[in-house]
């Protein structure tokens, strides 16, 4: 166990001196336009969507499975939330039927998420599969019921929100912050945490020490689902409207994030803290690039997909290190 | 009867009852389905797909799953056409294949090499390479739409098969793209089949320390089927070029999920030593013809995702559920004896 918390530790240390560094070289060579309180802002409401939906994913990965279908359960959910408000906001008045919206909107999440974990625990489909299929479902009922258009016309009521600062820190952001900070407590200090980390470990052996592996597992989806949802409605409120493929380039990204972050693509170990912290680190890399001007934005794919690669190989030889001091001191 | 017993057992044989009935249902609803222009185009747009899953397959039957062929196709075709036309050999059809080949089988090692020498998932590594292969096409070389040379483009014109249906007056080509698509089937095949290292993919893929004690060289294996899938890819790129008729180098990207989930419906194992070409061919056709035919039957283009994703769960849930209650079956046959 001690190990178990040192080598997270030693995960999120590695991170935070990437984030320094990387912070510095920020500083040094833009200091007047990367410094500055809106830039700050600007990233803050970006890494949010993802960042919410790279939380779910890792939750998942955690769990032994991989959650594809998060983006379009963000769709959904933004699209089910846009289209609630553009009928009611001519009937109703006050700010109820937007409170409702929201509630609905992450209702279909979590029974999204659940269905994921349905398909996955008791029909064992391969995670990957269940999730790529239910993909292509979500993503077709979304174009279903907007009609293959735009979702637009949202309340101000309801997109104010998008713009609202709490003490100088964009709303949506103090969301990522609540969530991050329950996430984290959820997975480190709860019983279905635990059990979360063993069914990922080692399915049988979890099974065998009395755990309901189908029950955690449908849980796990359900809380990523939960977390897309959340990320479609902050994304409704920014950007004023939602859209059935918006953002179909998140799924590699969270993805990324989440490897980046510490956890291991075969499930049991990885920790919230480096998911979040991975997300902060691929937002000031992304936002830096696009001080540049004459470098194209695909370089970012390039930059990404060396990234994951090169963190890949890294954690495999300080492992393996590790592995081999282990072995001489026994 | 044991072959009809051993013929249900095998998921093959459930997809082809779905074609069956759907193509029987699109018919009496349309009366178009079987019309020989709609049988042509569903041949045609098959074609590309089809090279696609034959990559889809050697990767998940010996390893894992790629999603790195859209983008080797892309960046390989990319390349062999820029090197053509630097050289100036635009005349000929034959050097454009042999470049990307070459240009795909090096992308597809460097899979490979990630892949064997570090044992990371294959899913990871190969998402991780879609992007840096996407970031080199589209960021370093900022390719855009051109031109094929004009071997190329004498045969995307060419055609080997060209009907017209008398009653709508609709007609359509088959291109000769669909040879090639013959010619990489049978090979693999042989391979697959008649050839050492064909047994060796399933072996690996079946039972990796198994395989290895038969006497079978894992690592070169693995490195191997990525190789051929990066060369495969190179050729389904190519070929999408012609029958496009110009290069297109963001068309190619996100097919690769489609291309998975047809070749699972064709009975892949998703743990790997389990798959057919047959399978492959079949689950093509089943997804192919949902995407072009469903409007035939009067359904709206809007749910065209919600089918192929309703197909792709009941058809995954229906092999995971048999292999599951195989397994279980086996581990009884084992308490009894």
């Amino acid at each position: 166990m001690m190990a178990k918390i040192k080598k997270i530790d030693a995960n999120i240390l590695r991170l935070i001196m990437i984030l320094i560094v990387f912070l510095i070289i920020a500083c040094v060579t833009q200091p007047t336009n990367f410094m500055k309180a809106d830039n700050f802002r600007s990233m803050a409401k970006q890494m949010t969507e993802y960042g919410l939906m790279a939380l779910g994913v890792g939750v998942c990965m955690i769990s032994g499975g991989i959650d594809l279908s998060c983006v379009y359960i963000a769709n959904l959910s933004g699209i089910t939330a846009g289209l609630m408000m553009q009928s009611m906001s001519t009937t109703s008045s006050g700010s109820g039927y937007i409170l409702l919206s929201v509630l609905v909107a992450i209702l279909v999440g979590a029974a999204c998420g659940i269905f994921n974990g349905f398909l996955i625990s008791y029909l064992r489909i391969p995670a990957m599969l269940a999730t790529l299929g239910s993909y292509q479902l979500f993503m077709g009922i979304s174009i279903v019921i907007s009609n293959g258009s735009t979702v637009s016309g949202i309340p101000e009521g309801y997109t104010m929100w998008g713009t609202t600062l709490l003490a100088g820190i964009p709303f949506a952001f103090v969301v990522f912050l609540i969530c991050i900070i329950l996430l984290s407590l959820i997975m480190s200090k709860t019983r279905f945490g635990q059990k979360v980390y063993l069914v990922g470990t080692n399915a049988k052996a979890a099974k065998f020490a009395g755990i309901k592996n189908n029950s955690v597992l449908i849980r796990s989806y359900m809380i990523s689902g939960i977390l897309s949802a959340i990320a479609g409605l902050l994304s409704l409120a920014r950007i004023n409207s939602a859209k059935a493929d918006f953002g179909s380039s998140y799924t590699m990204q969270t993805i990324l994030i989440v490897v980046l972050g510490g956890v291991n693509p075969d499930g049991g170990f990885g920790s919230i803290p480096g998911i979040a912290i991975a997300v902060v680190i691929l937002q000031l890399l992304s936002s830096y690039l696009n001080m540049f001007p004459n470098i194209s934005n695909y370089y970012r794919d390039l930059i990404w997909g060396v990234a994951l690669i090169a963190v890949l190989i890294l954690n495999f030889v300080t492992n393996k290190r590790k592995q081999a001091r282990l072995a001489k001191a026994s | 009867m044991k072959k009809l017993k051993n013929l249900t057992k095998q998921s093959e044989f459930y997809v082809f009852i779905i074609i069956v009935v759907l193509s029987i249902i699109i018919q009496a609803r349309s009366g178009l389905f079987f019309a020989n222009n709609n049988i042509v185009d569903t041949v045609r747009s098959m074609i590309v797909p089809s090279i696609y899953a034959l990559c889809a397959l050697l990767s998940f039957v010996s390893t894992g799953p790629d999603v790195s062929f859209p983008l080797i196709a892309a960046l390989s075709t990319y390349l062999a056409l820029i090197t053509t036309n630097a050289l100036g050999m635009g005349e000929s059809m034959v050097i454009v294949f042999v470049f990307a080949i070459v240009y795909g089988s090096i992308m597809g090692a460097l899979n490979g090499i990630i892949i064997v020498k570090y044992k990371f998932p294959s899913l990871i590594v190969t998402l991780g390479t879609s992007s840096i292969f996407s970031g080199i096409l589209l960021g370093a070389f900022e390719a855009e739409r051109m031109d094929l040379p004009a071997g190329l483009q004498r045969m995307g014109k060419a055609s080997l098969l060209s009907v017209k249906n008398a009653e709508t007056g609709l007609g359509s080509t088959l291109p000769m793209t669909f040879l090639i698509l013959v010619a990489l089937y049978v090979i693999t095949y042989l391979v697959l089949n008649y050839t050492m290292v064909g047994r060796g993919v399933y072996a690996v893929g079946g039972d990796e320390v198994s395989a290895e004690r038969a006497g079978f060289n894992v690592k070169k294996i693995r490195f191997g089927v990525f190789t051929a899938n990066g060369a495969i890819a190179a050729i389904g790129g190519v070929c999408y070029a012609v029958m496009s008729m110009r290069y297109l180098p963001t068309e190619y990207a996100g097919g690769e999920m489609i291309v998975i989930a047809a070749i699972v419906l064709g009975g892949t194992r998703m743990a790997g030593g389990v798959g057919t070409l047959k399978g492959c061919i079949l689950g093509t056709l089943l997804l192919t013809m949902v995407s072009n035919s469903l409007i035939l039957i009067g359904i709206s283009v809007y749910w065209q995702k919600v089918f192929i994703g309703a197909i792709i769960i009941i058809g995954t849930a229906v092999s995971a559920l048999q292999s599951y209650g195989a397994s279980r079956v086996k581990s009884k046959v084992k308490e009894a004896a």
